[in-house]
This record gives structure tokens, C-alpha cells and sequence, in this order.
């Protein structure tokens, strides 16, 4: 393949997220392929420095996703996992990466369809922005 | 060890019992029981297991979503050893006596395999059969092979006789050449069985309210007139709109919606004079959701009274009102018309008179519950008898037992109830059907020989073989899954690696099984469908073949690959290939994780000598188990010993002195009165208290679980110059005073009633429940005593759900006068003679029908005061280390599906500790708490997790981030040492505490860092040269 | 020299009172405008005890680097109002048990940076200074130099709020509570005005200086992971060299690290050899920190950590619609 693909790793939460990815599958919902799944226990044991690794690696983008507020499996993960991405987006806009890199969504078992919307959305947004650079390790 | 009973014996009547109906409460019943050892057999009507709540978008009043809550449930209920699953089966007869039950069940024809069927869905794309679909309820179109909704559990298709062409008309076989396993089989019949059960739980449920005969509100006739049911169905992001709100006439989202509440509820004229209870909150939620949905869209609930009586409902009614905008309009629907642009006109009167018009785009019908078609051929079936509106019969202080001894009720089946009381009463049921089963304690972990056969792969290299499934033309369709199996022989560690058609037949298992034979494999990586359904299968495969179960790992090449690419096939082989490679990257760091037994002492500690600290005493002791009940009173009964009258005609100080009678001559149970706690150490099975007895020393008790139940107090009010007369009374002392007769002197010709004293308001934001019970009950027997007393109620909203609405409508009948205030003009009360203590007291209250002012001079004012936590609560949460709400209360682990659980586990609570409730409610929770402190108490170890977190303790500073952020109180800082330590028995494995520790002491079993540092890099150098 | 005798006073006092075993104080250092850390068991001692404008060392580190030493001892501390902070989310943190800590204030107006003074002195050697409290001489062989005090103090100090002890048990003179700043956010908020891939820019400019000496981290005293995770190696977290990226990322984290915690005392800055702006990602992340969830790190001494807690509603306006 010639044309540049962006390549766009996904953090899922088991419960919520990834579910709701099988469910957009199951739907049949088509999203761009574009996007490699990582399926951890809950949004909260994402540790930033996943994020960082993934962007250092060569990813064009990174989401994570988990339950909605109130849906964690346990119970408060995604709280807590909230406040990490609270300061790390900012923070990573703020020395000059660009916001669309780096995403984070809560996205429920029964949301096959926003899934999609949002993995479609990440895609394009990324493709706007080109291959990533800014933090890319050159070999 | 003991026996285990076996999934494929129809067990014996010594452990099994037989559960009717797997929704919600069926579930729950259903995981209880096999928790403790019991063999169950679930028997369902329909295809799927779920019931109503996957038709649910979200859940009041913390907006959960449904699907998500209950997947887990659905898919442990499934699997569980345990639990054998009846879909599309009747219960038709039981015979035999409690204790020994013949059941006879007919398990009808499903037509398709459900062994071979691997849910491709091809044949439903090829039948061209269009019916309308149930689960949706008529909103969208399935065929006749079909999946009942899309995550039904079990997963597999069936053929819906009436409509298949060729079981009717005997053409078609369509689905039959599709299918690519051979799984359909017309020659199918309907089987019959005989099941040999201890005991039977009933839980068919309800069905919603059908509109179509009432007329009154356009229903069928208008097309954006819509029930709630339906409606909901439209939120739901997987209904048959996506979650978009469509009107029927037009597509266009709807900007002016109304919800019409008591729609066949409270309601004589159609024989549903009973409060559905959950369909305020329904509409609550749904108005919040929708105004989600579309800020611009208008909300107006149109009802008479808003019935918030459950554990913060207030609040959310409160934040729909306030941070919502949604609009509360108190009137009667007089009539609804369509016009021409197909909006709805609505005409409606307020209490004073005054009538209104407003036009809508969509009005949504608040149905109430009734009683699950067929459920009165069941109870002729089943000889049990049903109440006057057909809902099974129970009594008060029995709320769980129906008519026949040995068959008992849960779930909404006897009562309307909400999702958490469904659950609560189911586990409630399994407290008496165990009482009547002889269960032994059970060891649930492996044994030694078993763990001996395991081969031991320390210090091996990793040699992964790759698995790369067709999945028929699901995936092969899409993805080159020779390629793909290829494309794994080059990557690093991989032994071995071929394409298989179906991963999880049974030829294939075997072929798996071999391969690690052959090639001496360590690791096993499958790429197929999702893990959230197929990984317990290979791992089970695996373990057979002597690998840890752990070492093993899925790449989801078709819900999350070939599925969603469907047209871009080469772009969906190379993620697939990505996918695979990730796999064996996670799979070349795994380790042999194994799950330690954790050692269960078979005592229960229940605090608080209550209704239902006793209640919960004897579903323990009943059960073998020794139980120490701790009260801080020298007497037994708490607030029961008040409470002299019900609805229902019985004697609650009969049941009361019988239930303690009961708990005395226990030998099972010590009670320990004028006794309190000093501290609780420990975790579950393991706990240790140390209380001062009522010698005033000091006695310490180990025990494997722990049952809160420390009550409520009546709030002690200083409004309405409570305390100032001998005739301003509560409704507590109300009661005393008509059962002893002791009235104030003089004639009793005036007595007003006022409610919500303290309740609903700044400082105590929730409806304490049973209080408008409880004075419409007290009113009724002061008629009984006093027939010309006239009786005049002050009241917010009256919230005599349930069956209670008889009563109240009762007593309206009967001349009572009903007066509605609002907060910022409360009734004014004053003494006619300021300085006499006996003086009668002045009554302004502001009547909102005559507009004015009325003015009594009353001979009694009986207050009903709210329900306070007590102050102890905090001390014994501290204790315990389990939460409390704003108000007080007991906060459980999860407010709809564990509603007496905390989040540690081993520690559970019912009664007034956890929310104000009446006595039938509080004996069923305490009858569940003991239920689920027994899941705990029959086994005589738990197996912790596998996947936990774990410390290295050198790089541990002991900063306590991660005992703060575990939601389980599973870590704790060792003071001494000052390093975490992890409690295995209570980590469940999330990785909170993981991410949120800077020092990289902690990691997590199963998802270590490493584990995914290598997901990450797998793909590192490809990544850098581009795709 | 009131306040200095004043804080002499009170460390014998609570010597001879035995509420203390030991107080950790500053002294005159033997270079100039250098300040060293004073532990004092005896009353003796006290006289030594001084605090100034050299006075930057946070004693706070203490607690947690050489956490075992002080375990058992009832410990008196001398604070600036950052210092204080950093005692505060020790206790938070269980490094040190209140109880066993004399938390005592005293008036902060501000610590000099010596890379600021050198760079007056263009390097020549400072045999005295004086400090008015408005200006500041320096002077040392065949020079003398006056200037605005703010032009030689730590940046960290330019933006203080907290120049008080907020939680304390003694307070030399009176504490003053939260001071206005109108400095505090101004680099900030500036920075935040150029475009991202001017910032990046910048950012990168300024981080590719780092030689990962890590100063920064070492004189940190929210810094007291036992191995630091970029001196572990099972698992490797991130590269230790200085290519760009590598250093980077371990800034990053160090932020992240620090969330909810940072109580911008400047030492990082002042210890870097680079001249890296190192405060100032740390302040924005303290910024996010206190706009979200309503947390300045080391104040609360009844709250929890920021990064330990959450509320449900907190705002999520990153969350993708």
C-alpha cells in the first residue's frame, strides 16, 4: 500500500468499551481499519505512560476508552482514571502536541454505534494531521 | 473434599432447586444458590437469559447503563458449573412435598443446534421471513431464525415455529443451506423432563401495561403517542434507532415531550387500583436521558403524585427538576387530540379547576406493571394462589413464600419492584429454598492432583502456537486467514501456527490440544472472535492439555476485524496480522497465574438485634451456621417493637415475639445483648471482633462474614411545636396510643395528620418511605376505633406504592380530607391556649383546590417524622471501612445489581441501615444479606483472583495512593514496614492502584507492564518504517 | 534580626521542653550566599539557626529521603510557605506522622537564585550581601551592585501565593494567608497564546538542553520513589539517554508524577545546570490541577492527595462527545 495509513492504537476497558466495540461488530458497523485494540481490566489501570510509550513507538494516535461515569465495573476506576487524562491532554497540548492525537471517550457495552462514530472521528482527525513526529523516536 | 453435584445429573432433591424465569431476580436467585453449592436448573420461557432489563437503556437513579451491569451477570450465570439452563422451557407441574419436589418441565423444539451452531448469523441474513421483533417491541423487524437481541445469552440462533416457512408451509430450508456447521435440524421436537428439586423459586416477572384497549390517550391511534417501554427502546444506543428519538410521523427528533404518568396504575376503573412504584422514577430518567440526548428538547411529566420513595430518588427527581428543567405539572389529563402536523394536543386541569391546553410533539405513556401473561394458567399449573390483581400471593411477614409450602416468589412477580429490589428478593427466595436442602460446605479449589498435572513452564522459552480461526466465512470472508496464519510462523517465538475453521468446535479443541502435545507449546494465542465470550472455553482447553489456564491469549480478528471491514479486505488482513502479532507479544510474557485459596470461617457476625438482624440470624443459622447477634439494647426487636398494626389484618407483635423466641432458643445463634463493638479487624472469612459484653468486658468472636443491620431512628423534630403538647404526637407514638387506647382526654372528633416532618427537605434530601404508609394505615384504625373522628392529612406527595394505593384510596373513600403543601408554605400551627400543655392545637393549612387557607382546631396533630440514620453508623463504617451516603446510610457495592453487598467482600447490610423501608422489604433484605453472607459461609475456602495486583515491596515508599484509589479496600499501608500490602482475597484485578503508583512497586498479574510494554512494541518497527 | 532570634528562641524552647528531639533549621553555609541544613539536638546549638534570602533548601526532603533516620523522633521543622506544603503532603502521603512533627513558619520573602546572581556579577565572586528587603547589594572584589530584589529571586518565588506556612504549629511573626499574584499564571497564559507548533518549538528547544543529570528530580522533595522508574529496568519504562524524545517523555512523567503535588518551591529549576524552564510545566499541570479539581497541593491537611481522589462530577470537557 502507498498511501499512508495512520496507525491508531485503542486502550479498551474489558466492561464497557471493548464490549461495545464487539457490539459494533456484531452490528456490523463498519469503522476504519485502522485502529489496534489493546484490551486492559478498566480504563483506570491505563497508566500515562502507556500513552507516551505507544506515541514514542510510532503510533499516529492513541484512545482510551472506558465506562461511562457511574457504569465502572469497579465501581470507581474510571474516576480515577479521568484524573490522569485530566492533566495529561492538557498537558501534552500545552508543550505542542496536537489535541487530536490523543483522545479519551467513555463508551458503554451498548454503544456499538458511537464506537464506530468515534473510532471513524480519531481516523479522520488524524489523517488530517499526518504521520506523527513530534514525539516519534527516530531509530 | 465434598462431592460437588454434577451439571449433568438432574441432581438430587438434597441440592438442587429449580428456578422459574431468568430474568434480573431469576439470575441473581439462580448465582446465589449455585454459589453455595447448589445444583440449580433455570428455566426460561424465552430464547435468552436477561428478562427486561437488556430492553433497559440506562437504570435510575444513577443513569448505569443496563446492558452494561448485567453482561457480567448473564455470562457468569451461563457458565457457572453449576447452573443448568433451560431457554424456550415451561414449568408445568410440581408434585412431591417441600423438601422433594417432581417438576415437569417441557422444553420446547429450538430447531437449530445448539452444540454446532456458532452464531455467524447466515442464516438469519438469508431468511426471508420478516417478523416483528418482540425484544424491540414491534420497532424493528427480525426473521424466523433469529437471535432474540443481539447479545442474548446463549448466543445461539432458533427458529421461531410459527413463522418459518418451512416448519409451516414446508418450503424454503434457506437457513439450512447456509449453514455452515450443519446446526439446523427441522426434524426438532419439544421435549419433556422431569426434575428431581429441593425447592422451587418463582420469578416470571411482570409484563408492561398494554395500552391498546384503554383508548383514552390516542395509543395506536396517534402516531407519537408511544409507551415508555417503547420509548425506552428508542433511547437505547442499540435500539432500532441508534438512540436517536424519532417521531413516528414525521423521523424528526421531537422538541416538546410529555410523559403521562399512571397509565394503567392507580386506577379502579380497569382493575389496577395498585401503584406500579417504579414508573415516576422511569420517566424521571427518561426525561433526564432525552434532554441528554438534545438540550433544546422540552420535558413535562404530567402526574399526580410523584412517587420518589426510593434510595436517593429524591435527589434525582430534585435534579431533573433543577438542573434538568424538566417541568412537574400536577393535573389530570382531560384529553388528547392530533392534529393535522401529527403534534398532540393535550388538555389537562390543574387541582384548582383550571384547564389548560399545550401542544407536544411526542407523548410517552407511563404504563404501569402487571402481572406476566399466563401467570394465572401458571398458578393453576403450580397450584399457587395470586392476589386480587393477579400478582402471586404472599403475606407481610412472609413476603418471599407463596401459597404452597416449598415454592417461593421473587422478583416483581408478587409486587411491582424496582430493578434492586428484584435482586434483593431473589436472594431472599434462595434463603428459604436452602432451608430446605441438605448442603454440606464445599472446597472450591483445585485439588493437589489436579495442580500436579499441570506442567510446570518456569524458565522455559516461550513457544507460542497460533490458532487463526475462519470462523466459516466470518472471518474468512473478509480476512486471508492462511495468510495470517502464515504471517504467525515468522514471528518471534511462534512454534507453531495453522488456520482452523472453527476454533471452538469440538474437532478443534482436540486439534488445540494435540498441538501442544506435539510441539510441546507453552503458549497458546487463538485469533477468532472476542474473549469475552470464548476465552474461559480455551483456557478451560488448554488446562486439559496441562497448560496453565493462563497462558493464554485471543486476537479478535472478527467482532472487532472482519465484521467492521468488511469491504476493505486487504486493510482487514493486515490488522489482522497486527492483531495476531500483538497477541503473541502479550502471550510471550505471560506467566502460570494461580488462584490461592483463601480459608472461610463458617461464623456470621450480624450487628443489630432488629427485624432484621434476627431475620438475617435465622436464614443463617437455619443454614448450619453459627451466628453471633450483637445488640446494644438489652432487648431484641428494635424498632418492631412499636409497630403494633398492618394493612394486611396480622399481628406484627405476634410475628415479632415468635421471630425472637425463634432467635433464642437457636442453637445456632448467640445472642449477645447490652453488648457493643469495640473493633473489627480482618477481611472475608477471616474477621475478628472484639466487643464489650454486657458484663463490661472485653471478648473477642472470629468469624468469615459480617451483616450490617444497626436499624434507624425516628428523627427527632422540633417543628410543629412537637414536645410543647400532649397532643402533637408522632406517628410512632400514634400507634402506641391506638393499640393501648390511651387517647388524649376529651371527645377525638379532629385529628390531623402531617407528613415529610423532616423528610424532602434541606439537611435530609431523601422520602423516608413508609411514612405515608404508615399514617394512611394508623388513619385507617383510628376509623376503626373512632368511626366519626374526621381526619385530615398534610401532604407533599402520597406515596403509598405498591399495594398500598388500596388503602389509600380506601381512606379518601372514607372522607379523609387530603390537603397538598409545598415547602415554602407549610402547614402553621399553634396552640390554642399557649401555656396549657394539653391545649388543642390550631391547624393552618393552605388547601390548593379552594385556593385559600383552611384552618382546624385539632384534638390530635400526628406528625410523621423521618427516618435518621443513626449516629453510630460512622463509627462502624470506619470499623468496617465501608462507606457511607451524604445522609448516613450504608452505601452498598453497586445501588441496582448489589444492593446488600459492599464493595468488600464478606460484609453485607439490609434493613433501615441501608434506607428507610417497611417490614416486608426489611425481611427480605435481611433474609438476602444472610443469602449472600452464605455464599461466602458454604464454601470452606474462596479462591482469589488469579489476575490481582501485587508489591514489590523494595520499591515501595508507602505513599498510600493505591490504598485511596482501591474501591475494594484491598491494600493497606503496613505502618511498620510502611509498604503496601495487598489482600488477595479482596483484589479484584482492576489496576487502579497499579497506574497510580509513580514508584512501579505495584503490577498487575495477567496485564503486567511488561505484558503490555510488548503489546505496545510489537509493533514498534513497522510502525516506524510506516504500514 | 527579631524574627531570626525569635526563631532561636523557640527552638530551645521546644528542646527544653522536650516536645522535640531535633529541629532542622538552616545555617550560613560555608561559600557566601549559601545556606546549609542545621539539625540541632541541644539548645546550644540554636544560635546557629538563620534564615534569609539564601535560605532555599526545602528541609522538608528530610522526611522522605532519609525517612528511616527520622522515624521515631519528634521532629521540629523551620518552613517557608512551600516548604510547609511539602511537610503537609508528606503527612498526606504517611512519610511522617503528624504528631510527630513541631511544624514552625517563618516569614518568606523569597530565595535567591544564584544562577541570577551570577549572571549580575557576570561570575565574579560575592564576598557580602545585603538585603533591605527592597534591594539587594552585592558586593565583592573592586564591584558593588544594587538592584530590585525581584531580579535576583527565584522564579518560583515571583509567582508565590503561599509564602506563609499555611498548616503550622508555631508561626514566627504573622503568617500572612494567600497573597495576590498577578504573576502567578502570566508565563502560562502567555505561552498558551502561541500556536501549537510554536510551543512545540519551544519546548522542544528548551528540553532538548537536558543532559538527564536529573538535579531535577534528586533536590525534588516530591520526589522519594526508593528506584525511580527511569533507573528501573524490569520492566524498562522509558530510554535513559538523552536522545530528545526520551528525555522528553521523562519529563513528562516527572509532571504527571508530580500532579497534585508539585508545591513549586523551584528547586528543580534552581538545581538545573541546563537552565531548563522546568517550573513551568509543573505549574501548568498545578493549574489544571486547581481548576478541575479544586486542589493546591500541601494545603489540605484534612484532604487527600489530588491524584488519590476524584469526585463524580468532575468537569470532562477532554472527553470526546
Amino acid at each position: 500500500m502507498s498511501e499512508w495509513q495512520p496507525r491508531i492504537l485503542a486502550i479498551l476497558c474489558n466492561w464497557c468499551s471493548y464490549a461495545g466495540a464487539d457490539l459494533a461488530g456484531v452490528s456490523r458497523m463498519q469503522y476504519p481499519p485502522n485502529i489496534r485494540v489493546v484490551r486492559v481490566p478498566c480504563s483506570g489501570r491505563v497508566d500515562p505512560l502507556f500513552i507516551m510509550k505507544s506515541l514514542q513507538s510510532g503510533f499516529d494516535g492513541v484512545l482510551v476508552s472506558g465506562c461511562h461515569p457511574g457504569d465502572c465495573h469497579y465501581i470507581s476506576g474510571n474516576y480515577i482514571a479521568r484524573r490522569k487524562f485530566a492533566v495529561l491532554k492538557p498537558l501534552l497540548e500545552f508543550i505542542g502536541i496536537e489535541p487530536n492525537r490523543i483522545q479519551f471517550s467513555w463508551i458503554s457495552a451498548g454503544e456499538g454505534e458511537r464506537f464506530a462514530t468515534v473510532v471513524t472521528k480519531i481516523t479522520e482527525d488524524i489523517r488530517k494531521l499526518g504521520p506523527s513526529t513530534r514525539l516519534v523516536k527516530k531509530l | 473434599m465434598t462431592e460437588l453435584p454434577v451439571k449433568e445429573s438432574s441432581g438430587s432433591k438434597k441440592n438442587s432447586v429449580l428456578v422459574l424465569g431468568a430474568g434480573i431476580a431469576g439470575i441473581q436467585a439462580s448465582l446465589d444458590l449455585a454459589e453455595m453449592g447448589v445444583a440449580v436448573h433455570l428455566i426460561e420461557e424465552t430464547p435468552t437469559i436477561g428478562g427486561r432489563m437488556p430492553q433497559l437503556d440506562k437504570t435510575f437513579p444513577t443513569n448505569d447503563c443496563s446492558m452494561c451491569i448485567l453482561a457480567p451477570k448473564m455470562s457468569e450465570c451461563v457458565r457457572h458449573p453449576l447452573i443448568t439452563l433451560h431457554i424456550m422451557s415451561n414449568l408445568k407441574e410440581i408434585s412431591g412435598t417441600p423438601g422433594d419436589f417432581t417438576c415437569r418441565v417441557i422444553e420446547r423444539a429450538k430447531y437449530v443446534d445448539p452444540v454446532k451452531c456458532v452464531s455467524c448469523g447466515l442464516c438469519e441474513e438469508k431468511c426471508p421471513v420478516k417478523i416483528e421483533d418482540e425484544f424491540d417491541v414491534g420497532l424493528r423487524k427480525t426473521k424466523a431464525i433469529s437471535r432474540y437481541f443481539l447479545q442474548s445469552i446463549p448466543s445461539e440462533y432458533t427458529i421461531n415455529k410459527e413463522h418459518c416457512l418451512y416448519l409451516t408451509k414446508g418450503v424454503c430450508k434457506l437457513c439450512e443451506k447456509v449453514c455452515p456447521t450443519g446446526a439446523i435440524n427441522y426434524e426438532d421436537t419439544d421435549r419433556e423432563i422431569e426434575l428431581n428439586v429441593g425447592a422451587v423459586i418463582l420469578a416470571t416477572g411482570i409484563d408492561p401495561f398494554d395500552p391498546i384497549g384503554f383508548g383514552q390517550f390516542g395509543y395506536h391511534r396517534y402516531s407519537n403517542v408511544v409507551t415508555s417501554l417503547e420509548f425506552e427502546r428508542m433511547l437505547s444506543a442499540s435500539g432500532p434507532y441508534g438512540g436517536h428519538i424519532e417521531k413516528a410521523s414525521d423521523g424528526k427528533p421531537p422538541k416538546r415531550l410529555a410523559f403521562i404518568q399512571c397509565v394503567g396504575s392507580r386506577d379502579e376503573s380497569i382493575d389496577r387500583n395498585y401503584c406500579s412504584s417504579a414508573c415516576c422514577m422511569f420517566a424521571i430518567k427518561q426525561s433526564i436521558i432525552a434532554k441528554e440526548h438534545s438540550k433544546e428538547l422540552e420535558a413535562t411529566i404530567f402526574y399526580m403524585d410523584i412517587r420518589a420513595f426510593g434510595k436517593d430518588f429524591d435527589k434525582y427527581y430534585d435534579k431533573a427538576e433543577n438542573q434538568y428543567g424538566v417541568q412537574f405539572k400536577r393535573s389530570k389529563i382531560a384529553d388528547i387530540k392530533e392534529l393535522p402536523d401529527g403534534s398532540l394536543e393535550l388538555k389537562y386541569t390543574f387541582e384548582n379547576g383550571d384547564i389548560q391546553h399545550e401542544t407536544f410533539d411526542m407523548v410517552v405513556l407511563s404504563i404501569g406493571l402487571q402481572p406476566r401473561m399466563g401467570s394465572r394458567e401458571l398458578s393453576e399449573d403450580l397450584d399457587i394462589r395470586l392476589n386480587r390483581f393477579g400478582f402471586c400471593k404472599s403475606d407481610t411477614f412472609h413476603p418471599l413464600k407463596t401459597s404452597r409450602e416449598g415454592v417461593f416468589v421473587c422478583g416483581a412477580m408478587n409486587s411491582p419492584k424496582d430493578i434492586p429490589e428484584s435482586v434483593v428478593s431473589a436472594s431472599g427466595a434462595v434463603a428459604g429454598a436452602v432451608s430446605l436442602l441438605e448442603l454440606e460446605r464445599y472446597d472450591p479449589s483445585v485439588s493437589e492432583e489436579e495442580e500436579e498435572k499441570e506442567k510446570d513452564v518456569t524458565g522455559e522459552r516461550p513457544r507460542v502456537g497460533v490458532f487463526v480461526c475462519h470462523c466459516g466465512i466470518n472471518i474468512a470472508g473478509v480476512v486471508d486467514v492462511k495468510n495470517v496464519a502464515e504471517f504467525a510462523k515468522g514471528l518471534q517465538n511462534v512454534e507453531h501456527s495453522e488456520d482452523v475453521m472453527y476454533a471452538c468446535s469440538t474437532d478443534c479443541l482436540e486439534t488445540i490440544k494435540q498441538r501442544i502435545e506435539e510441539h510441546d507449546l507453552n503458549r497458546v494465542v487463538v485469533a477468532a472472535c472476542t474473549p469475552r465470550t470464548h476465552e474461559p472455553l480455551f483456557r478451560d482447553t488448554i488446562s486439559e492439555a496441562g497448560l496453565n489456564p493462563y497462558l493464554f491469549e485471543m486476537a479478535n480478528i472478527r467482532d472487532q476485524c472482519s465484521w467492521a471491514h468488511m469491504n476493505e479486505p486487504e486493510m482487514a488482513t493486515e490488522k489482522s496480522k497486527d492483531l495476531v502479532e500483538m497477541g503473541v507479544g502479550k502471550a510471550r510474557g505471560l506467566v502460570p497465574l494461580s488462584r490461592l485459596p483463601i480459608d472461610i470461617d463458617p461464623e456470621a457476625l450480624i450487628v443489630g438485634g432488629g427485624l432484621s438482624g434476627m431475620t438475617a440470624a435465622l436464614a443463617i443459622g437455619d443454614a448450619g451456621h453459627d451466628v453471633y447477634l450483637i445488640e446494644r439494647e438489652d432487648v431484641l426487636g428494635g424498632n418492631m417493637r412499636d409497630i403494633f398494626f398492618n394493612f394486611s389484618g396480622s399481628d406484627p407483635q405476634e410475628f415479632l415475639a415468635e421471630t425472637i423466641e425463634k432467635v433464642e432458643n437457636h442453637d445456632r445463634i448467640r445472642v449477645l445483648l447490652d453488648s457493643t463493638i469495640e473493633d473489627i479487624t480482618g477481611f472475608v472469612g477471616n474477621f475478628r471482633t472484639v466487643f464489650k459484653n454486657v458484663a463490661g468486658e472485653l471478648e473477642e468472636l472470629t468469624h468469615g462474614a459480617v451483616i450490617v443491620a444497626t436499624g434507624g431512628n425516628e428523627h427527632e423534630t422540633s417543628e410543629y411545636l412537637y414536645g410543647s403538647s400532649s397532643r402533637i404526637v408522632t406517628q410512632k407514638e400514634f400507634e402506641r396510643m391506638l393499640h393501648e387506647g390511651k387517647f388524649p382526654a376529651g371527645k377525638l372528633r379532629e385529628v390531623v395528620m402531617v407528613q415529610c416532618v423532616g423528610s424532602r427537605e434541606e439537611g435530609r434530601m431523601y422520602c423516608s418511605r413508609i411514612c405515608c404508609s404508615k399514617a394512611v394505615k394508623n388513619a385507617l384504625e383510628l376509623r376503626k376505633r373512632k368511626a366519626r373522628a374526621n381526619i385530615y392529612f398534610a401532604y407533599r406527595d402520597i406515596r403509598t406504592y405498591g399495594f398500598a394505593e388500596e388503602y389509600y384510596s380506601e381512606l379518601r373513600d372514607g372522607g379523609a380530607l387530603f390537603f397538598r403543601y409545598t415547602l415554602e408554605n407549610k402547614p402553621k400551627v399553634e396552640k390554642i391556649r399557649p401555656d396549657d400543655p394539653d391545649s388543642r392545637i390550631r391547624v393552618t393549612v393552605f388547601d390548593p383546590v379552594l385556593e385559600k387557607d383552611v384552618v382546624i382546631d385539632a384534638d390530635l396533630l400526628v406528625l410523621a417524622t423521618a427516618i435518621d440514620a443513626p449516629e453510630q453508623n460512622l463509627e462502624l463504617a470506619k470499623m468496617l471501612k465501608v462507606p457511607l451516603n451524604s445522609d448516613g446510610l450504608f452505601l452498598e457495592a453497586h445501588v441496582k445489581l448489589r444492593p446488600v453487598d459492599f464493595a468488600t467482600e464478606g460484609i453485607f447490610v439490609c434493613g433501615l441501615a441501608h434506607c428507610p423501608k417497611d417490614m416486608s422489604e426489611s425481611l427480605a433484605q435481611a433474609k438476602a444479606a444472610g443469602s449472600r453472607a452464605l455464599t461466602f459461609l458454604k464454601k470452606k475456602s474462596i479462591l482469589a483472583e488469579g489476575t490481582i495486583a501485587e508489591v514489590r515491596t523494595d520499591r515501595c515508599s508507602g505513599c498510600g495512593y493505591c490504598e485511596e484509589v482501591c474501591a475494594y479496600t484491598a491494600i493497606e499501608i503496613d505502618p511498620e514496614e510502611c509498604v503496601a500490602v495487598i489482600n488477595d482475597a479482596l483484589c479484584k484485578g482492576c489496576g487502579a492502584c497499579v497506574a497510580s503508583c509513580r514508584c512501579g512497586a505495584l503490577d498487575l498479574r495477567g496485564f503486567t507492564n511488561q505484558q503490555l510494554f510488548s503489546v505496545f512494541d510489537s509493533l514498534e518497527i513497522e510502525a516506524s518504517e510506516g504500514i | 534580626m527579631s524574627m531570626v532570634n525569635n526563631l532561636r528562641k523557640t527552638i530551645k524552647e521546644l528542646l527544653a521542653e522536650k516536645k522535640i528531639d531535633l529541629f532542622i533549621v538552616w545555617e550560613k553555609g560555608s561559600l557566601p550566599l549559601s545556606a546549609t541544613p542545621l539539625f540541632i539536638t541541644s539548645e546550644d546549638e540554636a544560635d546557629r539557626a538563620v534564615f534569609d534570602i539564601t535560605c532555599g533548601n526545602n528541609l522538608s526532603v528530610y522526611f522522605t529521603k532519609d525517612r528511616k533516620q527520622f522515624s521515631d523522633k519528634k521532629v521540629g521543622i523551620a518552613v517557608k510557605g512551600c516548604d510547609a506544603r511539602s511537610v503537609v503532603l508528606n503527612i498526606l502521603e504517611k512519610q511522617i506522622d503528624r504528631r510527630n512533627v513541631v511544624i514552625t513558619g517563618v516569614p518568606c520573602h523569597g530565595v535567591l537564585d544564584k544562577k541570577k546572581v551570577l549572571d549580575k556579577t557576570d561570575g565574579r565572586e560575592v564576598l557580602e550581601m545585603i538585603d533591605d528587603g527592597d534591594t539587594v547589594t552585592l558586593k565583592g572584589k573592586g564591584y558593588e551592585l544594587s538592584f530590585d530584589r525581584s531580579e535576583i529571586l527565584s522564579s518560583s518565588c515571583l509567582a508565590c501565593i503561599y509564602p506563609d506556612a499555611q498548616e503550622c504549629d508555631i508561626f514566627i511573626g504573622d503568617a500572612r494567608a494567600e497573597i495576590p499574584n498577578e504573576n502567578r499564571l502570566k508565563e502560562i497564559k502567555e505561552f498558551e497564546a502561541l500556536s501549537s507548533s510554536e510551543r512545540w518549538a519551544n519546548t522542544r528547544a528548551e528540553y532538548e538542553k537536558c543532559i538527564r543529570c536529573y538535579a531535577c528530580r534528586n533536590v525534588c522533595p516530591s520526589c522519594y520513589c526508593n528506584v525511580c522508574f527511569v533507573d528501573q529496568n524490569d520492566p524498562g519504562w522509558i530510554g535513559n539517554t538523552c536522545e530528545f524524545t526520551d528525555s522528553m517523555i521523562f519529563h513528562i512523567i516527572r509532571n504527571l508524577h508530580v500532579a497534585g503535588r508539585c508545591v513549586e518551591c523551584g528547586a528543580c529549576e534552581r538545581a538545573c545546570p541546563m537552565d531548563i524552564n522546568l517550573l513551568q510545566l509543573n505549574r501548568k499541570v498545578a493549574m489544571e490541577v486547581k481548576d478541575r479539581f479544586g486542589d493546591i497541593a500541601g494545603l489540605d491537611i484534612n484532604g487527600k492527595p489530588a491524584m488519590a481522589d476524584f469526585r463524580e462530577d468532575e468537569k470532562q470537557d477532554f472527553i470526546m462527545g
